[in-house]
């Protein structure tokens, strides 16, 4: 759904009609109805991938707090536990890349740890902002602790400063712009396209779909970080499930809106300066821990 | 001195003139490599004549070496032919210096030890001919591939169009870097995209390009043989198919060199409307060049689908005009096949007036984008020096300071009445062709302008009968320049040459492309702007 929103709404920024938004749901159907065709020079790797890369996004689509707080798994939603997640999922992906021998996987595969080293300190720090902040280890506790007290943001602002450094890692960790180029057929500038080039019919369907569920997760995490309100708390009546519902779509289009704008009015960054940007959005992120402890001093 | 006197009294060339603008002489095969390295590098003998005769204009400061082709005169000669074409921009002719060869030795010295232009040329005769160049630098195949046997021939006249050939396995080597952490990424022939097919080994230390080696020709079709035999009409539908989006320019370059041959008039009206075609041509290309690259290649997604949206109202302006989408059927010899209302004329005034603008506002909004630019700049960098040494043409010649472009250099159609102004970028980077582009799509939209306010009068078609013999034509495109050299004996092809810009410009791909980074590649080959079709004849 993200995916295919944000095509949609480059689509129509450029001044194109673009294809509907819910394509996407249709190539997965596509892809599952195909066979799988497996590299001979493959090993098990290849086969665990696709579930291991799964199996993590859907593990962080319930556990953190997108939809509702309170629920049973929160405990889960360990700010290290995330961040152990996100890592392991990218691990995966690389492996997998560079399983087959193939030059654009490897390419692909060295790009993205590449780059995953460089964001995963900066997500773990942005994390720890938001802890110190709100005296929760939990992102559930992050979030459900500011729906009481009336936004994370206005209770402490220098979190500002983590909120755009999680919103670049962000970017880049969902293989957006300006990091990567999520349309290009060019196989020599893909990154996670290029890590994903050895797998075909349902098990590329299962690493598209978690692609895209990692969108998901990021945009909402993010408008939640800004604006916690409705969500769902284990006691909500019907109504305020309704309206919980129609407030998350809401928030996703809005998001989405915002990445296609980006997406049509900059250029990719050449390889070379993509380390400048994650330097900035880590820099950002030490900023806001560094904020943070400042204020519990005080 | 002009350029006959200095090949007559210094060299001492015995010349024969064609025509005024076409000289030609013929020397010893071991003369050969020296005479044209003596006229394109400058050595000694017109250094010192520059120095003891106070000669203005002289000639011999460096000719371009255009074409080096060769032909199997066996039938009327006795012998094979090699033949020079080399173009002398300030006094506009163009010279050809030719070499025979006995069947029984079919080997001279080669050029391209002393003049590095022709390294692709004397691969392509060898290939073609079995004609050796000794001493060739890298003597490996470059048309046949691994499947084509020892000992075929295909451009000789004892080798039938249609000969089916067994399928061998000849090694086509492609050197390669070994090392720590050097990786050999190959690419293509088979791309995700809409491509051309072309091969290309990237060697690479970590994003690094260290070396670069490309294999083309997968779509050889042999033109130049299958035209052999054809009458004029015949040919003149093979040509236009040569390749799509210069289809026109591959069509004036035959009529040009079929009346240069017969010495037929043309008239001033026919000649605006082929010079107005050969613009919209060039707009057509660069439209979509200016689209690819800015916007596929550096990810400027706004350039590309407006681009590509601009590029179909022109496609469509030719579907409207001619009946097809490549300016395709217009250009014959003796003139063109339909004359333009003035309806017409003004049509195309006001349509691609408007397209041209809308490209420029887009184009000028991207380039505003730090982005962009940071992308494109000081990538894919082409020297002059190393231009020159390649034998660079068009635009990738332009961008790198060459001052160079057919229609001005030697006129043709309505180009003499109607003088385009030629830009010239130095940095010779991406940026610059692509800038390039964006001046000479300016300088289009104004020579438009222009023609279809004062197109002239005249029959828009004058008989034009075929005579025997040998001519040249050239045409600037918005590629770059394409020679089309005919000959004909009773008015059937004999022999047919066509030289296209991408012949010339693939090469220069290992030259620019190292030093860059993997993900910069893409920008480096569609800021050249070439064709497989072109260059896979």
């Amino acid at each position: 759904m993200s995916v295919g929103g944000v095509r949609w709404f480059k689509a129509r920024l450029q001044g194109r009609h673009g294809a509907v938004p819910w394509l996407p749901y249709i190539t997965y159907a596509n892809l599952l109805k195909k066979e799988n065709v497996i590299s001979s020079t493959g090993s098990w790797m290849l086969h665990v991938t696709p579930y291991a890369v799964l199996g993590s996004n859907i593990f962080l689509a319930l556990v953190l707090p997108l939809v509702s707080v309170g629920g049973s798994l929160t405990a889960l939603s360990n700010f290290i536990v995330v961040a152990a997640v996100l890592l392991l999922s990218s691990t995966f992906l690389v492996m997998g890349a560079f399983d087959a021998g193939s030059a654009f996987g490897g390419l692909g595969g060295s790009r993205a740890i590449t780059l995953a080293a460089l964001f995963e300190p900066t997500i773990i720090l942005t994390f720890i902002a938001l802890v110190l902040a709100t005296g929760s280890s939990t992102l559930d506790g992050v979030i459900s602790g500011q729906v009481m007290v009336g936004g994370l943001l206005i209770q402490a602002p220098y979190l500002v400063l983590s909120w755009f450094a999680l919103m670049l890692t962000a970017l880049a960790e969902t293989a957006r712009y300006p990091v990567d180029e999520p349309g290009t057929q060019l196989e020599l500038t893909m990154m996670h396209e290029a890590t994903v080039f050895d797998y075909s019919g349902p098990y590329l369907a299962m690493l598209e779909y978690a692609s895209a569920l990692k969108l998901t997760v990021f945009v909402l995490l993010l408008a939640n970080l800004i604006l916690p309100w409705p969500i769902l708390v284990a006691t909500s009546s019907g109504l305020t499930v309704f309206s919980v519902i129609l407030a998350t779509l809401l928030k996703l289009l809005v998001v989405m809106f915002v990445i296609a704008l980006l997406e049509s009015s900059i250029a990719r960054v050449r390889l070379y300066r993509i380390q400048e940007f994650l330097t900035s959005a880590f820099f950002m992120a030490l900023g806001g821990v560094s904020l943070a402890l400042l204020s519990r001093l005080i | 001195m002009s350029l006959k006197e200095f090949l007559g009294n210094v060299l001492g060339l015995h010349i024969q003139a064609d025509r005024s603008d076409l000289v030609f002489a013929s020397v010893p095969r071991e003369k050969f490599a020296d005479i044209i390295d003596e006229l394109v590098n400058v050595r000694g003998l017109t250094t010192q004549l520059s120095m003891s005769l106070d000669v203005s204009g002289l000639v011999g400061v460096g000719l371009a070496l255009a074409h080096l082709y060769a032909t199997d005169d066996r039938t009327s000669a006795g012998s094979y032919g090699v033949h020079a074409l080399l173009h002398d921009d300030t006094s506009q002719t163009w010279f050809l210096l030719s070499t025979r060869l006995q069947p029984e030795d079919l080997s001279y010295p080669s050029v391209t030890r002393r003049v590095m232009a022709a390294h692709w040329f004397e691969r392509f005769i060898q290939d073609m001919f079995g004609i050796e160049a000794v001493g060739h630098p890298d003597p490996r195949r470059l048309v046949h591939h691994e499947n084509v046997p020892e000992g075929h021939f295909p451009l000789r006249k004892d080798f039938m169009w249609n000969a089916k050939m067994e399928t061998a396995d000849i090694a086509y080597p492609m050197p390669f870097v070994i090392g720590e952490g050097v990786v050999e990424i190959p690419l293509g022939p088979v791309y995700g995209g809409i491509s051309e097919p072309a091969h290309f080994r990237l060697n690479v230390a970590g994003e690094r390009m260290i070396a670069l080696e490309s294999k083309f020709f997968f779509t050889h079709k042999g033109v130049e043989k299958l035209l052999e035999g054809k009458n004029l009409p015949e040919a003149l539908t093979l040509v236009e198919h040569i390749c799509g989006d210069s289809a026109a320019s591959h069509a004036l370059a035959f009529a040009q060199a079929i009346e240069n041959l017969a010495a037929c008039k043309v008239s001033i009206r026919a000649q605006s409307l082929r010079s107005l075609v050969n613009e919209l041509e060039r707009v057509t290309m660069h439209i979509s060049d200016l689209a690819t690259i800015g916007g596929l290649g550096a990810g400027y997604t706004l350039l590309s689908s407006q681009g590509f949206r601009l590029k179909e109202q022109v496609v469509r302006l030719s579907d409207e005009l001619l009946g097809n989408r490549f300016w395709r059927g217009l250009i014959v010899p003796g003139g063109v096949s339909r004359d333009f209302q003035a309806n017409e004329f003004q049509k195309i005034s006001i349509v691609m007036g408007e397209i041209i603008d809308e490209m420029l506002d887009v184009v000028s909004l991207a380039i505003q984008s730090d982005g962009l630019r940071d992308r494109l700049e000081n990538i894919g960098i082409l020297s002059k020096e190393a231009g020159l040494a390649y034998g660079a043409v068009g635009i990738a010649a332009r961008a790198s300071g060459i001052d160079r472009d057919v229609r001005r250099d030697h006129p043709y159609a309505a180009y003499g009445r109607f003088l385009p102004t030629v830009p010239i970028k130095v940095t010779g980077d991406v940026y610059a062709r692509f800038m390039l582009r964006v001046d000479e799509l300016k300088d289009s939209q104004r020579l438009i302008q222009e023609l279809c306010k004062n197109p002239g009068e005249g029959a828009h078609l004058m008989p034009c009968e075929p005579k025997d013999g040998r001519d040249l034509g050239a045409v600037e495109n918005g590629r770059g320049e394409i020679l089309h050299l005919v000959y004909l004996k009773s008015g059937r092809i004999e022999r047919y040459v066509i030289r296209d810009p991408s012949f010339c410009n693939w090469p220069l791909l290992g030259e620019i492309a190292p030093g860059n980074i993997v993900s910069d590649f893409p920008l480096c080959s569609q800021s050249l702007g070439l064709s497989c079709a072109g260059t896979d004849l």
